[in-house]
């Protein structure tokens, strides 16, 4: 039998990561927590690491941070050890179910791409108004979480519209990303692998509904259309976070999360 | 099928410099849906089996200089597809030679100066020219420029996104090609051959966008390539600015069978994108979406493409009818091209790009073009 598990989100926390209606729609797994939460939602604006220590410290079995910004999060890890704590970072678009790590036939498609590829394009689409550095590091984390190995990132152009980051991936092969920001479109992130007979396409889209990811590869062989599912990243990851604290099992969110960290530094240099 | 001496009058006479791949696979075929408005009459290649082969197929003369050809009285409007460095001189002469219109193949010209001299010269004769940018004929285009508003004044994201396959694969299936010449295997890890290829990508395939991208960019003029690189076995990464306006140019010619070509232009309250049906076999316009929050416009597809609606553009200001594009709009387009072509192939020059791939093969020559 599923084990309910009480949430605890203050008002940053619930708007940040849609808590409520998130929780709502895993009623066996998730309630309200009257006092001593078994999970705590935290907001993803500066200082979330030493809020997630602190849900740690005063007993939380798991802490679920919506849209974390850059921050070391070496001490939380070690927090998160010590206390056999799961963190869980919820991600617009890197937590989309389609690019679970379980998922072998997306990653499947991606990594035989990769191993083809004569570019990489993705772009980023959100609100205008959204800070670039934030964005990228979301767009980063859609590479992490595809296992993408870019290097020699550096930003090419950046203003209030968005920015574009070139990089490359093993054999040379150049890297694109890029960042639009309007209210015109839908905020998606694609991620297209151009290979030397075909591609493959992966399009994530705004967690703010159930829209299904996208994701297609062109071979000689043909084009296939992969099955994804109609559930947000919100709730993909109040589901991994709940099936990590049943098990006992550690989350390996914050490691890739120094990954794009180390992107991000790469910026700078 | 029609020759010269029964050319009926109602029709307006086409001259063919240059009788290679894109005047097989592209214009006549296009010449071929039209013909209640144009017939080929002369056509002219400096291989003369070449020049015979491909007149014999839709009954015109043929000869081997350009001189003839404009002698050809048949001839109201000249065709200009020859190698580039020829067609300044050839748009030039057409025009002195008193033709009705020219059209030439993009680029028509190699340098501001030739274009200069082109303007000079359309100018005092005043034989309308147009060039063979088709995506600025095609009808998605055209719908969408009637429909988009205000968009042009608040895009600050343009992007241009070609995924083809080699050009041999499109010309094949829009006709049967003779005096193909053979391809060049060449070392894409050499610098200078790096910069050709950099060069002739956006000069024989961006440069059908960047008439497009010229609509929404009013600060032209200031454009900087910020970055370039080649993308194997033949394609490119260009991100440049102009004014406050972002232009990505992503294009892959490799081996693919599901061929792409989007044009996009973004602002913060509308969006512009369109997929463009592929070169060479006739396969309808692009279609175009204007999108704002919650709203999408399609417009198209419409039954022809942009290079129908070049000759249809002819025939119309053969025949003394319509406006042709200004010749600052051509110069200006050229000038916009050029700049990114010596800009783009110069962050080659200067090593300040990534490279492509150390171990990818030869490339075909052919493969920069794509008419």
């Amino acid at each position: 039998m599923n084990t309910q598990l009480s949430v605890a989100a203050d008002p940053q926390a619930d708007t940040a990561g849609a808590v409520s209606a998130v929780i709502a729609s895993l009623p066996v797994s998730f309630g309200p927590a009257a006092e001593a939460p078994d999970v705590v939602a935290v907001s993803g604006h500066a200082g979330w690491t030493t809020r997630a220590v602190d849900a740690i410290l005063n007993g939380a079995k798991g802490v679920v941070v919506s849209s974390p910004l850059a921050e070391d999060a070496a001490g939380l890890s070690a927090a998160a050890g010590a206390a056999e704590a799961v963190v869980v970072l919820d991600r617009r678009w890197a937590g989309n179910v389609a690019l679970d790590s379980a998922n072998d036939k997306v990653h499947g498609v991606i990594g035989a791409a990769l191993g083809d590829a004569v570019l990489l394009d993705s772009v980023a689409i959100a609100a205008p108004g959204t800070d670039p550095l934030h964005l990228l590091a979301d767009q980063f984390a859609v590479l992490v979480q595809c296992e993408i190995e870019v290097r020699n990132v550096r930003m090419v152009q950046c203003n209030g519209n968005g920015y574009t980051v070139a990089g490359v991936i093993a054999g040379g092969v150049p890297v694109a990303l890029q960042a639009i920001l309007t209210s015109a479109l839908p905020a998606t992130a694609s991620l297209t692998i151009l290979t030397s007979a075909g591609r493959a396409d992966v399009v994530l889209p705004d967690p703010a509904a159930a829209w299904p990811a996208e994701v297609h590869a062109v071979t000689t062989e043909g084009a296939t259309m992969l099955p994804t599912l109609y559930e947000s990243s919100h709730r993909t990851t109040w589901s991994r976070a709940h099936a990590h604290i049943a098990a006992r099992t550690a989350a390996d969110d914050l490691a890739r999360f120094t990954t794009v960290l180390s992107l991000l530094s790469q910026l700078n240099r | 099928m029609s020759s010269q001496a029964d050319g009926s009058p109602a029709l307006v006479g086409v001259g063919i410099l240059g009788a290679g791949p894109v005047t097989q696979a592209i214009h006549l075929p296009s010449l071929a849906r039209l013909g209640h408005l144009l017939e080929v009459r002369h056509i002219m290649d400096v291989d003369p089996l070449v020049a015979e082969a491909v007149a014999s197929r839709v009954g015109a003369n043929f000869s081997t200089s350009m001189e003839e050809l404009l002698a050809d009285p048949a001839v109201d409007v000249v065709a200009i597809c020859s190698p580039h460095q020829f067609h300044a001189a050839q748009v030039i002469a057409s025009c002195r030679a008193g033709k009705k219109a020219v059209l030439c193949e993009k680029p028509f010209a190699m340098s501001g100066e030739e274009a200069a001299g082109i303007s000079a010269v359309s100018a005092e004769t005043g034989v309308p020219i147009i060039v063979g940018a088709m995506h600025t004929f095609d009808p998605g285009w055209l719908g969408a420029e009637e429909a988009w508003g205000d968009l042009p004044g608040q895009v600050h994201t343009v992007r241009s996104s070609i995924v083809l396959p080699p050009n041999p694969r499109f010309e094949d299936f829009a006709t049967e090609i003779v005096g193909r010449v053979p391809m060049q295997a060449r070392d894409i890890t050499d610098p200078e051959v790096m910069k050709a290829m950099m060069t002739g990508g956006v000069m024989g395939l961006a440069i059908h966008d960047l008439p497009l991208v010229r609509r929404f960019t009013p600060d032209f003029a200031a454009v900087e390539v910020l970055h370039a690189e080649i993308v194997a076995p033949f394609g490119y990464v260009i991100s440049l600015r102009a004014g406050n306006v972002a232009i990505e140019l992503r294009a892959a010619m490799n081996g693919t069978w599901e061929p792409s070509w989007e044009f996009e232009a973004i602002g913060d309250d509308a969006a512009l994108k369109i997929d463009f049906t592929p070169s060479y076999v006739h396969a309808g316009s692009a279609t175009a979406r204007i999108r704002t929050a919650g709203k999408t416009t399609v417009l198209g597809p419409f039954g022809h493409n942009g290079y129908e609606g070049e000759w249809r553009k002819l025939a119309e200001l053969a025949s003394g009818r319509g406006t042709p594009p200004s010749a600052e709009t051509l110069l200006h387009d050229l000038e916009f091209a050029l700049a990114i072509a010596q800009a783009a192939a110069g962050r080659i020059e200067k090593g300040s790009i990534e490279t492509g791939r150390n171990d990818s093969g030869p490339v075909n020559e052919e493969q920069e073009i794509s008419a």
